[in-house]
Protein backbone atom coordinates (compact mmCIF):
# COMPACT_ATOMS: atom_id res chain seq x y z
CA UNK A 1 0.00 0.00 0.00
CA UNK A 2 1.69 2.96 -0.58
CA UNK A 3 1.40 6.55 1.13
CA UNK A 4 -0.87 8.74 0.33
CA UNK A 5 0.86 11.76 -0.63
CA UNK A 6 2.77 9.69 -3.36
CA UNK A 7 -0.53 7.93 -4.11
CA UNK A 8 -2.17 10.98 -4.68
CA UNK A 9 0.56 12.27 -6.56
CA UNK A 10 0.40 9.69 -9.13
CA UNK A 11 -3.31 10.21 -9.48
CA UNK A 12 -2.64 13.40 -10.23
CA UNK A 13 0.24 12.64 -12.75
CA UNK A 14 -1.99 10.53 -14.16
CA UNK A 15 -5.12 12.56 -14.53
CA UNK A 16 -2.78 15.36 -16.21
CA UNK A 17 -1.38 12.70 -18.46
CA UNK A 18 -4.91 12.05 -19.39
CA UNK A 19 -5.92 15.23 -19.93
CA UNK A 20 -2.74 16.24 -21.89
CA UNK A 21 -2.53 12.95 -23.84
CA UNK A 22 -0.83 13.22 -27.30
CA UNK A 23 1.32 16.05 -25.71
CA UNK A 24 2.92 12.93 -24.16
CA UNK A 25 3.14 10.63 -27.37
CA UNK A 26 -0.26 9.04 -26.82
CA UNK A 27 -0.56 9.15 -30.32
CA UNK A 28 1.93 6.25 -30.62
CA UNK A 29 0.03 3.68 -28.41
CA UNK A 30 -2.08 1.48 -29.83
CA UNK A 31 -4.97 0.45 -27.88
CA UNK A 32 -6.02 -3.25 -27.26
CA UNK A 33 -3.48 -4.62 -25.00
CA UNK A 34 -6.11 -5.15 -22.35
CA UNK A 35 -8.88 -7.92 -23.48
CA UNK A 36 -12.20 -6.07 -24.55
CA UNK A 37 -14.44 -8.39 -24.66
CA UNK A 38 -17.84 -8.18 -26.67
CA UNK A 39 -20.74 -5.33 -25.67
CA UNK A 40 -23.82 -7.01 -23.87
CA UNK A 41 -27.24 -5.42 -23.65
CA UNK A 42 -28.06 -4.89 -19.57
CA UNK A 43 -30.95 -3.95 -17.87
CA UNK A 44 -30.61 -0.32 -15.84
CA UNK A 45 -33.24 1.73 -14.14
CA UNK A 46 -32.45 5.49 -15.51
CA UNK A 47 -33.05 7.80 -12.86
CA UNK A 48 -35.42 11.25 -13.98
CA UNK A 49 -36.22 13.97 -11.72
CA UNK A 50 -39.08 13.23 -10.13
CA UNK A 51 -40.66 16.72 -10.68
CA UNK A 52 -40.18 19.80 -12.20
CA UNK A 53 -38.95 20.98 -8.89
CA UNK A 54 -36.66 18.48 -8.97
CA UNK A 55 -35.71 19.16 -11.84
CA UNK A 56 -35.08 23.02 -11.11
CA UNK A 57 -32.74 21.75 -8.31
CA UNK A 58 -30.29 20.64 -10.35
CA UNK A 59 -29.71 23.88 -11.62
CA UNK A 60 -29.21 25.76 -8.35
CA UNK A 61 -26.70 28.37 -7.99
CA UNK A 62 -23.80 27.29 -5.96
CA UNK A 63 -22.62 28.75 -2.75
CA UNK A 64 -19.40 29.82 -2.80
CA UNK A 65 -16.53 30.17 -5.90
CA UNK A 66 -14.16 26.88 -6.04
CA UNK A 67 -9.94 27.68 -5.08
CA UNK A 68 -7.79 25.23 -5.45
CA UNK A 69 -5.66 23.92 -2.56
CA UNK A 70 -2.66 24.88 -3.96
CA UNK A 71 -3.74 28.85 -5.35
CA UNK A 72 -6.20 29.94 -2.41
CA UNK A 73 -7.88 32.93 -2.93
CA UNK A 74 -6.86 36.05 -1.35
CA UNK A 75 -7.64 39.62 -1.81
CA UNK A 76 -4.24 41.16 -2.77
CA UNK A 77 -3.91 38.16 -5.19
CA UNK A 78 -6.90 38.76 -7.27
CA UNK A 79 -6.06 42.58 -7.48
CA UNK A 80 -2.89 41.53 -8.87
CA UNK A 81 -4.24 39.57 -11.16
CA UNK A 82 -6.60 41.91 -12.25
CA UNK A 83 -4.09 44.48 -12.70
CA UNK A 84 -2.03 41.61 -15.00
CA UNK A 85 -5.68 40.45 -16.74
CA UNK A 86 -5.91 43.92 -17.88
CA UNK A 87 -2.04 45.23 -18.66
CA UNK A 88 -1.44 44.98 -22.57
CA UNK A 89 2.27 44.93 -21.30
CA UNK A 90 2.01 41.48 -21.06
CA UNK A 91 2.29 40.83 -24.91
CA UNK A 92 4.95 41.54 -26.97
CA UNK A 93 3.85 44.28 -28.95
CA UNK A 94 2.33 45.99 -25.82
CA UNK A 95 -0.67 45.97 -27.54
CA UNK A 96 -3.16 43.08 -26.41
CA UNK A 97 -4.14 41.93 -22.37
CA UNK A 98 -6.07 39.46 -21.87
CA UNK A 99 -8.58 41.54 -21.99
CA UNK A 100 -8.44 41.84 -25.51
CA UNK A 101 -9.79 38.61 -26.36
CA UNK A 102 -11.73 37.97 -22.96
CA UNK A 103 -13.73 41.41 -22.62
CA UNK A 104 -16.31 42.48 -19.66
CA UNK A 105 -18.12 44.21 -22.93
CA UNK A 106 -18.67 41.03 -25.08
CA UNK A 107 -19.80 38.74 -22.18
CA UNK A 108 -15.70 38.22 -21.58
CA UNK A 109 -15.21 37.08 -25.07
CA UNK A 110 -14.63 39.35 -27.78
CA UNK A 111 -17.60 39.26 -29.74
CA UNK A 112 -15.26 38.06 -33.18
CA UNK A 113 -15.79 34.70 -34.93
CA UNK A 114 -12.45 33.72 -34.70
CA UNK A 115 -9.83 35.41 -32.88
CA UNK A 116 -7.42 38.01 -33.27
CA UNK A 117 -3.69 37.88 -32.29
CA UNK A 118 -0.15 39.23 -32.60
CA UNK A 119 0.12 41.61 -35.81
CA UNK A 120 -3.89 41.06 -36.26
CA UNK A 121 -3.55 37.71 -37.42
CA UNK A 122 -6.80 35.84 -37.35
CA UNK A 123 -6.79 32.84 -35.13
CA UNK A 124 -8.43 29.43 -36.00
CA UNK A 125 -11.06 29.08 -33.05
CA UNK A 126 -13.67 31.50 -31.68
CA UNK A 127 -12.34 33.39 -28.24
CA UNK A 128 -14.61 31.52 -25.68
CA UNK A 129 -15.42 33.55 -22.72
CA UNK A 130 -13.89 33.49 -18.76
CA UNK A 131 -17.29 33.38 -17.16
CA UNK A 132 -17.43 30.93 -14.35
CA UNK A 133 -14.22 29.15 -15.29
CA UNK A 134 -13.65 28.57 -11.73
CA UNK A 135 -15.75 25.26 -12.16
CA UNK A 136 -14.26 24.16 -15.37
CA UNK A 137 -12.43 20.68 -15.45
CA UNK A 138 -10.30 21.21 -18.46
CA UNK A 139 -9.71 24.46 -20.65
CA UNK A 140 -9.29 25.57 -24.16
CA UNK A 141 -11.98 24.35 -27.00
CA UNK A 142 -9.67 21.02 -27.18
CA UNK A 143 -9.47 20.26 -23.35
CA UNK A 144 -5.24 20.88 -24.09
CA UNK A 145 -4.29 22.67 -20.44
CA UNK A 146 -5.37 21.05 -17.15
CA UNK A 147 -6.01 24.11 -14.97
CA UNK A 148 -6.58 27.61 -15.26
CA UNK A 149 -3.03 28.61 -14.17
CA UNK A 150 -1.80 26.42 -17.01
CA UNK A 151 -4.16 28.78 -19.44
CA UNK A 152 -3.14 31.92 -17.79
CA UNK A 153 0.05 31.41 -19.45
CA UNK A 154 -0.94 29.76 -22.55
CA UNK A 155 -1.96 32.59 -24.50
CA UNK A 156 0.54 34.87 -23.45
CA UNK A 157 3.18 32.55 -25.18
CA UNK A 158 2.21 31.76 -27.91
CA UNK A 159 4.00 32.94 -31.16
CA UNK A 160 0.55 33.67 -32.54
CA UNK A 161 -1.52 35.03 -29.74
CA UNK A 162 0.73 37.33 -27.45
CA UNK A 163 3.81 36.34 -28.79
CA UNK A 164 5.84 37.24 -25.80
CA UNK A 165 8.72 34.85 -23.80
CA UNK A 166 8.04 34.19 -19.90
CA UNK A 167 11.39 35.04 -19.17
CA UNK A 168 11.00 38.38 -21.52
CA UNK A 169 8.02 39.20 -19.90
CA UNK A 170 8.95 38.76 -16.37
CA UNK A 171 12.11 41.26 -16.77
CA UNK A 172 9.81 43.76 -18.35
CA UNK A 173 7.38 43.87 -15.05
CA UNK A 174 10.04 43.76 -12.76
CA UNK A 175 11.26 47.12 -14.71
CA UNK A 176 7.87 48.47 -14.06
CA UNK A 177 8.67 49.80 -10.04
CA UNK A 178 4.84 49.37 -8.69
CA UNK A 179 4.44 45.53 -9.47
CA UNK A 180 7.30 44.51 -7.25
CA UNK A 181 5.37 45.24 -4.23
CA UNK A 182 2.14 43.60 -5.07
CA UNK A 183 3.81 40.49 -5.77
CA UNK A 184 5.34 40.85 -2.96
CA UNK A 185 2.11 41.06 -0.93
CA UNK A 186 0.62 38.77 -2.95
CA UNK A 187 3.66 36.05 -2.89
CA UNK A 188 5.76 36.83 0.04
CA UNK A 189 9.37 35.44 -0.35
CA UNK A 190 8.41 33.98 -3.43
CA UNK A 191 9.84 37.10 -5.99
CA UNK A 192 8.28 38.06 -8.88
CA UNK A 193 8.09 34.35 -10.78
CA UNK A 194 6.11 33.57 -13.75
CA UNK A 195 3.92 30.86 -11.59
CA UNK A 196 3.35 33.60 -9.32
CA UNK A 197 1.62 35.53 -12.37
CA UNK A 198 -0.26 32.64 -13.44
CA UNK A 199 -1.51 31.80 -10.16
CA UNK A 200 -2.61 35.68 -9.75
CA UNK A 201 -4.09 36.13 -13.04
CA UNK A 202 -6.12 32.36 -12.17
CA UNK A 203 -7.05 33.92 -9.47
CA UNK A 204 -8.83 36.91 -10.93
CA UNK A 205 -10.24 34.86 -13.65
CA UNK A 206 -11.75 32.48 -11.03
CA UNK A 207 -14.33 35.57 -9.69
CA UNK A 208 -15.48 36.60 -12.67
CA UNK A 209 -18.76 34.56 -12.33
CA UNK A 210 -22.59 35.59 -13.50
CA UNK A 211 -24.22 37.40 -12.30
CA UNK A 212 -27.92 36.01 -10.70
CA UNK A 213 -30.37 35.80 -14.02
CA UNK A 214 -34.02 35.93 -14.27
CA UNK A 215 -33.72 31.79 -14.62
CA UNK A 216 -32.56 32.06 -11.05
CA UNK A 217 -35.39 33.70 -9.48
CA UNK A 218 -37.47 31.50 -11.25
CA UNK A 219 -35.62 28.46 -9.92
CA UNK A 220 -35.83 29.55 -6.66
CA UNK A 221 -39.67 30.03 -6.78
CA UNK A 222 -40.32 33.19 -8.09
CA UNK A 223 -42.95 32.25 -10.71
CA UNK A 224 -42.75 35.89 -12.80
CA UNK A 225 -39.43 36.14 -13.11
CA UNK A 226 -39.86 34.45 -16.97
CA UNK A 227 -41.72 34.38 -19.72
CA UNK A 228 -44.05 31.31 -19.95
CA UNK A 229 -42.29 30.54 -23.47
CA UNK A 230 -39.42 30.38 -21.81
CA UNK A 231 -40.68 28.04 -18.87
CA UNK A 232 -41.95 25.89 -22.02
CA UNK A 233 -38.31 25.89 -23.61
CA UNK A 234 -37.07 24.71 -20.34
CA UNK A 235 -38.87 21.54 -20.85
CA UNK A 236 -38.09 21.10 -24.57
CA UNK A 237 -34.29 21.52 -23.35
CA UNK A 238 -34.48 19.21 -20.82
CA UNK A 239 -36.25 17.13 -22.89
CA UNK A 240 -37.61 16.44 -26.73
CA UNK A 241 -34.12 18.53 -27.50
CA UNK A 242 -32.28 17.04 -25.16
CA UNK A 243 -29.74 19.79 -24.77
CA UNK A 244 -29.33 18.98 -21.19
CA UNK A 245 -27.64 15.38 -22.26
CA UNK A 246 -24.71 17.89 -22.24
CA UNK A 247 -25.19 21.45 -20.80
CA UNK A 248 -26.30 20.56 -17.69
CA UNK A 249 -26.32 21.75 -13.90
CA UNK A 250 -26.38 25.73 -13.12
CA UNK A 251 -23.14 26.47 -15.49
CA UNK A 252 -25.06 24.30 -18.45
CA UNK A 253 -22.30 22.21 -19.17
CA UNK A 254 -20.80 19.13 -18.33
CA UNK A 255 -17.35 20.30 -19.37
CA UNK A 256 -17.62 17.32 -21.80
CA UNK A 257 -16.04 16.77 -25.41
CA UNK A 258 -18.62 16.28 -28.34
CA UNK A 259 -18.57 16.25 -32.07
CA UNK A 260 -21.80 18.45 -32.88
CA UNK A 261 -20.88 17.99 -36.88
CA UNK A 262 -20.12 21.39 -37.41
CA UNK A 263 -18.56 21.40 -40.91
CA UNK A 264 -14.76 21.84 -39.91
CA UNK A 265 -11.62 20.40 -40.89
CA UNK A 266 -10.53 21.03 -37.11
CA UNK A 267 -10.08 18.04 -34.92
CA UNK A 268 -10.48 20.13 -31.96
CA UNK A 269 -9.74 17.40 -29.40
CA UNK A 270 -9.01 14.29 -31.93
CA UNK A 271 -5.34 15.88 -31.98
CA UNK A 272 -4.60 14.86 -28.18
CA UNK A 273 -6.28 11.34 -28.71
CA UNK A 274 -5.82 10.16 -32.41
CA UNK A 275 -7.03 6.51 -31.32
CA UNK A 276 -10.36 7.59 -30.24
CA UNK A 277 -13.47 7.99 -33.51
CA UNK A 278 -15.33 10.30 -30.88
CA UNK A 279 -13.35 12.75 -30.65
CA UNK A 280 -12.35 13.54 -34.07
CA UNK A 281 -13.58 17.26 -34.60
CA UNK A 282 -14.74 17.00 -30.57
CA UNK A 283 -14.94 20.38 -28.94
CA UNK A 284 -15.65 21.16 -25.17
CA UNK A 285 -19.16 21.67 -24.29
CA UNK A 286 -19.18 25.37 -23.32
CA UNK A 287 -21.44 26.89 -20.57
CA UNK A 288 -25.07 29.17 -21.38
CA UNK A 289 -23.99 31.63 -18.78
CA UNK A 290 -24.56 35.26 -20.41
CA UNK A 291 -25.18 33.25 -23.73
CA UNK A 292 -26.89 36.77 -25.30
CA UNK A 293 -23.82 38.40 -24.91
CA UNK A 294 -21.53 35.82 -26.33
CA UNK A 295 -22.49 35.76 -30.25
CA UNK A 296 -21.00 34.39 -32.48
CA UNK A 297 -21.16 31.04 -31.36
CA UNK A 298 -19.39 27.50 -31.90
CA UNK A 299 -15.95 26.94 -31.78
CA UNK A 300 -15.28 28.58 -34.85
CA UNK A 301 -18.05 31.10 -34.44
CA UNK A 302 -19.43 30.08 -37.49
CA UNK A 303 -23.20 30.51 -36.28
CA UNK A 304 -24.22 34.25 -35.58
CA UNK A 305 -27.51 34.06 -33.57
CA UNK A 306 -29.34 31.40 -31.14
CA UNK A 307 -31.52 30.52 -34.18
CA UNK A 308 -29.23 29.66 -36.01
CA UNK A 309 -27.64 27.20 -33.01
CA UNK A 310 -31.06 25.61 -32.85
CA UNK A 311 -31.77 25.18 -36.22
CA UNK A 312 -28.19 23.50 -36.45
CA UNK A 313 -29.14 21.15 -33.37
CA UNK A 314 -32.76 20.44 -35.17
CA UNK A 315 -30.78 19.64 -38.67
CA UNK A 316 -28.75 17.42 -36.22
CA UNK A 317 -24.99 18.33 -38.19
CA UNK A 318 -22.41 16.09 -40.43
CA UNK A 319 -22.98 13.02 -39.86
CA UNK A 320 -19.65 11.37 -39.91
CA UNK A 321 -18.39 8.75 -37.95
CA UNK A 322 -17.15 10.72 -35.06
CA UNK A 323 -20.27 12.78 -34.82
CA UNK A 324 -22.03 12.31 -30.68
CA UNK A 325 -24.41 9.70 -30.60
CA UNK A 326 -26.72 12.04 -29.37
CA UNK A 327 -26.80 14.03 -32.44
CA UNK A 328 -29.61 13.08 -34.97
CA UNK A 329 -32.46 15.28 -36.51
CA UNK A 330 -35.02 16.38 -33.55
CA UNK A 331 -38.18 17.47 -35.56
CA UNK A 332 -38.74 20.81 -33.52
CA UNK A 333 -41.42 22.63 -34.33
CA UNK A 334 -41.20 26.30 -34.97
CA UNK A 335 -43.00 27.07 -31.26
CA UNK A 336 -40.43 24.88 -29.56
CA UNK A 337 -37.47 26.58 -31.25
CA UNK A 338 -38.50 30.08 -30.39
CA UNK A 339 -39.76 28.49 -26.90
CA UNK A 340 -35.89 27.34 -26.75
CA UNK A 341 -34.84 31.00 -27.67
CA UNK A 342 -36.59 32.43 -24.82
CA UNK A 343 -35.14 30.48 -22.23
CA UNK A 344 -31.66 30.71 -22.72
CA UNK A 345 -32.41 34.23 -23.05
CA UNK A 346 -33.16 33.82 -19.28
CA UNK A 347 -29.97 32.94 -18.50
CA UNK A 348 -28.19 36.02 -18.88
CA UNK A 349 -28.02 38.60 -16.21
CA UNK A 350 -27.46 42.40 -15.83
CA UNK A 351 -24.07 42.14 -15.36
CA UNK A 352 -22.35 45.01 -13.19
CA UNK A 353 -19.91 47.03 -15.39
CA UNK A 354 -16.16 46.11 -14.83
CA UNK A 355 -13.98 49.00 -13.89
CA UNK A 356 -10.61 48.72 -15.61
CA UNK A 357 -7.82 48.83 -13.26
CA UNK A 358 -5.23 51.75 -13.01
CA UNK A 359 -2.28 50.04 -14.34
CA UNK A 360 1.23 50.30 -12.23
CA UNK A 361 3.65 52.55 -13.86
CA UNK B 1 -18.78 -19.38 -35.49
CA UNK B 2 -18.73 -16.73 -33.58
CA UNK B 3 -17.99 -18.51 -30.69
CA UNK B 4 -15.11 -20.38 -32.62
CA UNK B 5 -13.83 -16.71 -33.33
CA UNK B 6 -14.47 -15.73 -29.63
CA UNK B 7 -12.69 -18.70 -28.02
CA UNK B 8 -9.96 -18.66 -30.92
CA UNK B 9 -9.28 -14.85 -29.20
CA UNK B 10 -9.32 -16.25 -25.95
CA UNK B 11 -6.46 -18.75 -26.62
CA UNK B 12 -4.61 -16.10 -28.44
CA UNK B 13 -4.96 -13.69 -25.40
CA UNK B 14 -3.20 -16.60 -23.17
CA UNK B 15 -6.38 -16.31 -21.02
CA UNK B 16 -8.55 -19.58 -19.97
CA UNK B 17 -12.36 -18.98 -20.58
CA UNK B 18 -12.95 -18.63 -16.84
CA UNK B 19 -10.73 -15.67 -16.88
CA UNK B 20 -13.57 -13.83 -18.43
CA UNK B 21 -15.94 -14.10 -15.14
CA UNK B 22 -16.69 -10.07 -14.45
CA UNK B 23 -15.09 -9.67 -10.38
CA UNK B 24 -15.96 -6.13 -10.02
CA UNK B 25 -18.70 -3.98 -11.83
CA UNK B 26 -18.13 -0.55 -12.64
CA UNK B 27 -21.16 2.09 -12.86
CA UNK B 28 -21.21 5.09 -14.53
CA UNK B 29 -24.11 7.20 -13.32
CA UNK B 30 -24.41 10.76 -13.14
CA UNK B 31 -21.00 11.14 -15.33
CA UNK B 32 -19.30 9.46 -12.53
CA UNK B 33 -17.83 6.28 -11.84
CA UNK B 34 -18.84 4.14 -9.25
CA UNK B 35 -15.81 3.36 -7.54
CA UNK B 36 -12.95 5.92 -7.58
CA UNK B 37 -10.27 3.09 -7.25
CA UNK B 38 -10.39 -0.68 -7.03
CA UNK B 39 -8.42 -3.47 -7.18
CA UNK B 40 -8.34 -6.98 -9.62
CA UNK B 41 -6.01 -9.48 -10.45
CA UNK B 42 -4.15 -9.81 -13.57
CA UNK B 43 -6.37 -11.63 -15.80
CA UNK B 44 -9.45 -10.88 -14.03
CA UNK B 45 -12.52 -8.88 -15.87
CA UNK B 46 -14.02 -5.62 -14.87
CA UNK B 47 -17.14 -4.71 -16.14
CA UNK B 48 -18.16 -1.49 -17.35
CA UNK B 49 -21.81 -0.73 -17.29
CA UNK B 50 -23.05 2.39 -18.56
CA UNK B 51 -26.54 2.96 -16.97
CA UNK B 52 -26.59 6.29 -17.25
CA UNK B 53 -28.49 8.52 -19.88
CA UNK B 54 -26.06 9.08 -22.04
CA UNK B 55 -23.02 7.46 -24.44
CA UNK B 56 -19.65 6.73 -22.64
CA UNK B 57 -16.09 6.53 -23.89
CA UNK B 58 -14.42 4.80 -21.48
CA UNK B 59 -10.54 4.04 -22.10
CA UNK B 60 -7.02 3.98 -20.52
CA UNK B 61 -4.00 5.16 -22.04
CA UNK B 62 -1.83 2.99 -19.25
CA UNK B 63 1.18 0.67 -20.48
CA UNK B 64 0.45 -3.14 -20.95
CA UNK B 65 -3.15 -2.43 -20.27
CA UNK B 66 -4.23 0.04 -23.08
CA UNK B 67 -8.46 -0.35 -23.98
CA UNK B 68 -10.78 1.82 -25.39
CA UNK B 69 -14.60 0.89 -25.80
CA UNK B 70 -15.70 2.90 -28.29
CA UNK B 71 -18.53 5.28 -27.99
CA UNK B 72 -20.73 2.61 -25.55
CA UNK B 73 -24.29 3.49 -25.35
CA UNK B 74 -26.81 3.38 -22.17
CA UNK B 75 -27.88 -0.06 -21.12
CA UNK B 76 -24.67 -1.50 -22.65
CA UNK B 77 -22.13 -2.98 -20.70
CA UNK B 78 -18.26 -4.40 -21.52
CA UNK B 79 -16.16 -6.65 -19.59
CA UNK B 80 -12.37 -5.61 -19.81
CA UNK B 81 -9.67 -7.90 -18.61
CA UNK B 82 -6.12 -6.51 -17.40
CA UNK B 83 -3.04 -8.60 -18.30
CA UNK B 84 -0.25 -6.20 -16.51
CA UNK B 85 0.37 -5.60 -13.58
CA UNK B 86 0.30 -2.10 -11.94
CA UNK B 87 -2.04 0.90 -12.05
CA UNK B 88 -4.35 1.90 -14.91
CA UNK B 89 -5.52 5.27 -15.15
CA UNK B 90 -9.43 4.71 -16.63
CA UNK B 91 -11.05 7.74 -18.02
CA UNK B 92 -13.88 8.50 -20.27
CA UNK B 93 -12.75 10.48 -23.37
CA UNK B 94 -16.28 12.32 -23.60
CA UNK B 95 -16.49 13.66 -19.93
CA UNK B 96 -13.32 14.60 -18.37
CA UNK B 97 -14.70 14.69 -14.90
CA UNK B 98 -14.62 10.90 -14.57
CA UNK B 99 -11.35 8.97 -13.56
CA UNK B 100 -10.50 5.83 -12.03
CA UNK B 101 -7.73 3.72 -10.82
CA UNK B 102 -7.74 -0.06 -11.49
CA UNK B 103 -4.77 -1.54 -9.48
CA UNK B 104 -3.91 -4.74 -10.71
CA UNK B 105 -2.11 -7.00 -8.92
CA UNK B 106 0.16 -10.46 -9.65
Amino acid sequence: MPELGSYRSRILAGTIASAALGVLGFSTIGFGAAVVGESRKAEITQKAPSSLDALKAQYRRPASIPFPKDNPYTPDKAALGKKLYFDTRLSVSSAQSCASCHSPGFGWGDGLAVGVGHGMAKLGRHSPTIVNAAWSAIFMWDGRLPTLEDQALGPIQSPGEMNMKLDDLMARLASIPEYKPMFDASFPGQGMTAKALAQAIATYERTVVSERAPFDAWIEGNEKAIPEAAKRGFAVFNGKAQCAACHEGWNFTNEGFQDIGLPSTDIGRGEYLPGVIKMQHAFKTPGLREINRRSPFMHDGSLATLEAVIDHYDHGGVDRPSRSDLMRPLGLTAQEKADLVAFLKTLTSELEPTAVPVLPR
Amino acid sequence: MRTIALFTCVIVAGFSVGAYAATEVIHQQGRAFSSETISVKKGEAVTFLNDDTVPHNIMSASKGNEFNLGSQAPGTSTDVTFKEAGDVQVICAIHPRMKMMVKVTD
